[in-house]
């Protein structure tokens, strides 16, 4: 038992010491001064949970400091956006990971105490992940227009992870542009609305590409389309909905995107280090690695290009939710 | 014969067995600190994994996963905290039993029935995955919606007493069940506008208010309890126990193993269908709820069943079906593996090596669990007077983990006045959580069912498997029904024989 008490204490100091080195040595370059918190507005599991962690453990060497991922979970990403974006003590510290909920969010839940556009600082989007429009295999569609003209005539059931996800709303798009007969069937999460497609279920889904890529390649989905601007290079057969070019799917393209922001209070000089690291951390084999495996493209806008991006978000999915009566 | 020695190339490395010790010490321990469950301690564990080597990545976040699932009965059984939800209904016949001085026997059991659950799953996930899968994807909403209703009827049986409060309680979980975003529509219900219930309520303060703060104020109340004067602890089971608790144990195993397979249902549900199925055929019934060995048992096998076999959907179709797979999911895809039937093909001495880790894991279950067990049965020999302030403590600490948010907090001591009640009232707290587990489960596949089906109420009766659910679900009801009116006759026949005596 004394030895086990031993071996506690020499951990304990070891990292005490660890974690006054880590600080002394930050210290040099003004920023961090202390450690960053990765704010993650969803519980543990899922991309945007992992690809925050992934990203953490890189941004810990390039920053020379510790970066502590954080869960906050509620009413969509809401929560934990309305708490960044009031500020406080360590603000300068705090950085959170936004993906499409963040858009999509501040069209459906009423009331926001905060703008998803003015209130932040947008550092840099860190990648892309195109939805794919599947359908099961033993679909009798093999084109987009074949679907289409189809769902003109008879009512389509499309499956998403929840209402208010990138995969539902891509679908809601879908109808409104096609001006088609189909209905959103919600499920909680991917994982429980995968085996209705499979299974024939509904007809129809525009999941994100890693959840059917694998599905894909074995031959159990057909992919009709994906939703990039540009052909996925890991479907590079599969046409984009840009290239069906009837429909006004030429204006159907988004993708599920990833990218740090901060409260507008985050200093310059955070701000610069930030930039800096993620660049770095962007280069590294094991990102690179990361994003393959997700079958993602990795970020291409930083900044104000990145707060433009994000206006131009809002105000689509706004319209979308409206038309889709999906608001309370 | 190649494929042979490449497995064991791949597994036979000093790695692979620490990571599953390390991950079994670390689900033990995490599984038993109320408000830490093993989800968090997976996700934790998520990043530490992305320099090892994939099997020993993997074998890490399962044995978290495993361990976890069995140390949430530990507190459960001596504190009546469960530490996770999985092991709510453990509770019901393992508290009892820690009171009576039965602390060792309940924790001892709960090991056993877990390891062998954990076993009967990996055989299972081992020869029929394909099958099960296969299973799995004929398994839509309409079959669901049946196999919930058919869930519910358990509420007939953990209704112990009075079936009046039994339905009572079990319609008050439905209802707070409902407080959220609408599944379909997006729309807030029950909320009064507040951000915190958007997301339903938060189930492990729910958990941790209704069973372990009772208890609490319940002490205070009476200010003393009578000292035992034996040890608390007590022994261990004995084999007549293990033999009796057997048949128990593994169809509790298979329940949980089919649960498993099947995406989206949990560990908590199975857990308590083994237990309602155990309770219907025990000769003991009547013990049941009051500190039952085979009670531990049942609860244990159905929600260790569970572990191994929801690596079934995740490794043959590619599908989560929980957000601990979600997350080993993820780790997968970090090393550069997608599982689905793709990776059967090209990663098969991978996936074999990943098997014999994983019923390796049950071993190494068995015997942290054993050290477990010798150093947390202490805990029931502490004085409640000292016991409990820490116990509280813990509670707070707990509901706020969960999502770093105040709010949990009142809602758990919101969830403790209520619990209070229903024991003072002699409400039963089980059908209560049944309703509020089963009830999202419930609309939203009948919702769905109607969505897909198009208001076409024939797709409620589309296949076998729809039938076969509203057959037994059809007959636990009459059963019920039966039996309560046996009972009735059987009463009105001793009153009048009673009279014709005098």
């Amino acid at each position: 038992m004394n030895k086990l008490i031993n071996a506690a204490w020499l951990a304990a100091c070891g990292s005490a010491l660890a974690l006054t080195m880590s600080v002394s040595t930050a210290s040099a370059n003004d920023w961090p001064t202390d450690d960053v918190r990765l704010v993650v507005p969803y519980a543990p599991g899922g991309t945007t949970d992992v690809l925050a962690r992934r990203v953490a453990d890189l941004l810990q060497d390039e920053l020379d400091a510790n970066v502590i991922v954080e869960n906050r979970p509620g009413a969509g990403s809401t929560v934990a956006t309305a708490r960044l974006a009031r500020g406080g003590r360590d603000a300068d510290h705090t950085i959170l990971m936004a993906s499409p909920g963040h858009t999509i969010g501040a069209a459906i839940y009423p009331d926001l105490t905060y703008d998803p556009v003015e209130d932040f600082l947008f550092i840099q989007n860190i990648i892309d992940i195109p939805n794919v429009m599947v359908v099961p295999a033993n679909s009798p569609y093999n084109s987009v227009l074949e679907f289409v003209e189809a769902a003109k005539e008879q009512n389509m059931a499309f499956s998403h992870s929840g209402v208010g996800s990138s995969i539902h709303m891509s679908g809601e798009l879908f109808k409104n542009l096609t001006e088609t007969n189909m209905t959103s069937v919600p499920f909680a999460g991917s994982g429980a609305a995968l085996p209705a497609l499979l299974g024939g279920d509904v007809q129809v889904s525009f999941e994100n590409m890693p959840t059917v890529y694998s599905h894909i390649r074995s031959g159990d989905l057909r992919a009709l389309a994906v939703t990039s601007a540009e052909r996925s290079e890991y479907l590079p057969d599969v046409p984009t909905m840009a290239e069906i070019g009837e429909h006004n799917l030429d204006q159907f393209v988004t993708t599920a995107w990833f990218g740090l922001i901060a409260h507008n209070s985050f200093s310059q000089e955070a701000h610069e280090a930030m930039q800096e690291a993620l660049a770095a951390v962007m280069q590294r084999e094991e990102f690179l690695d990361f994003a393959e495996q997700l079958g993602a493209e990795p970020g291409q806008v930083a900044g104000e290009e990145f707060k433009q991006f994000i206006a131009e978000e809002v105000e689509r999915w706004d319209a979308v939710a409206e038309q889709a009566g999906i608001r309370q | 014969m190649e494929i042979f020695s490449e497995v064991l190339h791949i597994f036979l490395s000093l790695d692979n067995f620490l990571a599953i010790a390390v991950g079994v010490v670390i689900g033990v321990v995490v599984g038993s600190i109320p408000g830490l469950t093993a989800t968090m301690a997976v996700a934790l564990a998520l990043p530490f994994t992305f320099s090892m080597q994939p099997v020993a990545a993997i074998l890490l976040l399962v044995g978290i996963y495993k361990g976890g699932m069995y140390g949430g009965s530990i507190t459960a059984i001596l504190i009546r905290t469960p530490g996770s939800p999985a092991n709510a209904c453990t509770l019901l016949d393992g508290y009892p039993m820690a009171q009576q001085g039965h602390a060792k026997k309940a924790l001892k059991m709960s090991l056993y029935s877990s390891c062998i659950a954990d076993f009967i799953s990996n055989i299972a996930l081992i020869f029929f995955a394909a099958y099960l899968a296969k299973l799995a994807l004929s398994f839509g909403a309409p079959e669901f919606f049946w196999l919930i209703c058919f869930s519910l009827t358990i509420i007939i049986s953990l209704a112990s007493g009075s079936m009046i409060k039994g339905l009572l309680a079990a319609l008050m979980g439905i209802l707070l069940s409902m407080v959220g975003l609408d599944v379909v529509y997006g729309s807030q219900r029950l909320t009064f506008g507040n951000y915190n219930l958007m997301d339903t309520i938060s189930f492990i303060p729910l958990l941790i208010g209704l069973f372990a703060l009772p208890e609490i104020m319940e002490f205070y109340r009476k200010k003393a309890l009578p000292h035992l004067k034996t040890k608390a602890s007590g022994v261990g089971v004995t084999l007549a126990e293990m033999k009796r608790s057997m048949k128990s144990i593994v169809r509790g195993s298979l329940i949980g193993v089919i649960i498993g397979a099947i995406p989206g249902t949990g560990a908590t549900a199975a857990a308590f269908i083994s237990y309602s199925d155990a309770r219907r055929r025990s000769p003991n019934k009547a013990n049941f709820g009051k500190g039952e060995v085979e009670g531990v048992a049942a609860a244990e096998a159905g929600n260790n069943g569970v572990a191994g076999a929801t690596m079934i959907p995740l490794l043959s179709l590619g599908i989560p079906g929980d957000v601990i797979t979600a997350i080993i999911l993820g780790a997968f895809m970090v090393h550069g593996l997608s599982p689905g039937p793709i990776m059967f093909q090209e990663n098969l001495p991978l996936i074999y090596a990943l098997f014999i880790g994983i019923m390796f894991s049950s071993v190494l279950l068995l015997v942290v669990g054993n050290m477990a067990i010798k150093y947390f049965s202490v805990i029931a020999d502490i004085p409640k007077s000292i016991l409990f302030p820490i116990v509280l403590m813990f509670c707070v600490y707990g509901a706020y983990a969960v999502n770093n948010d105040t709010f949990d907090i009142w809602l758990m001591l919101a969830f403790g006045v209520l619990g209070y009640i229903f024991n003072r009232a002699a409400i039963p707290a089980a059908p209560f959580l049944i309703g509020f587990i089963l009830g999202p489960m419930f609309e939203d596949n009948l919702r769905r069912s109607l969505l897909i089906g198009s208001n076409d109420l024939s797709i409620f009766v589309r296949g076998p498997i729809t039938w076969f659910f509203i057959a037994l679900t059809a007959g636990s009801i009459l059963l019920a029904i039966y039996r309560y009116v046996m009972a009735q006759r059987m009463a009105r026949r001793a009153a009048d024989t009673s009279q014709e005596a005098s």
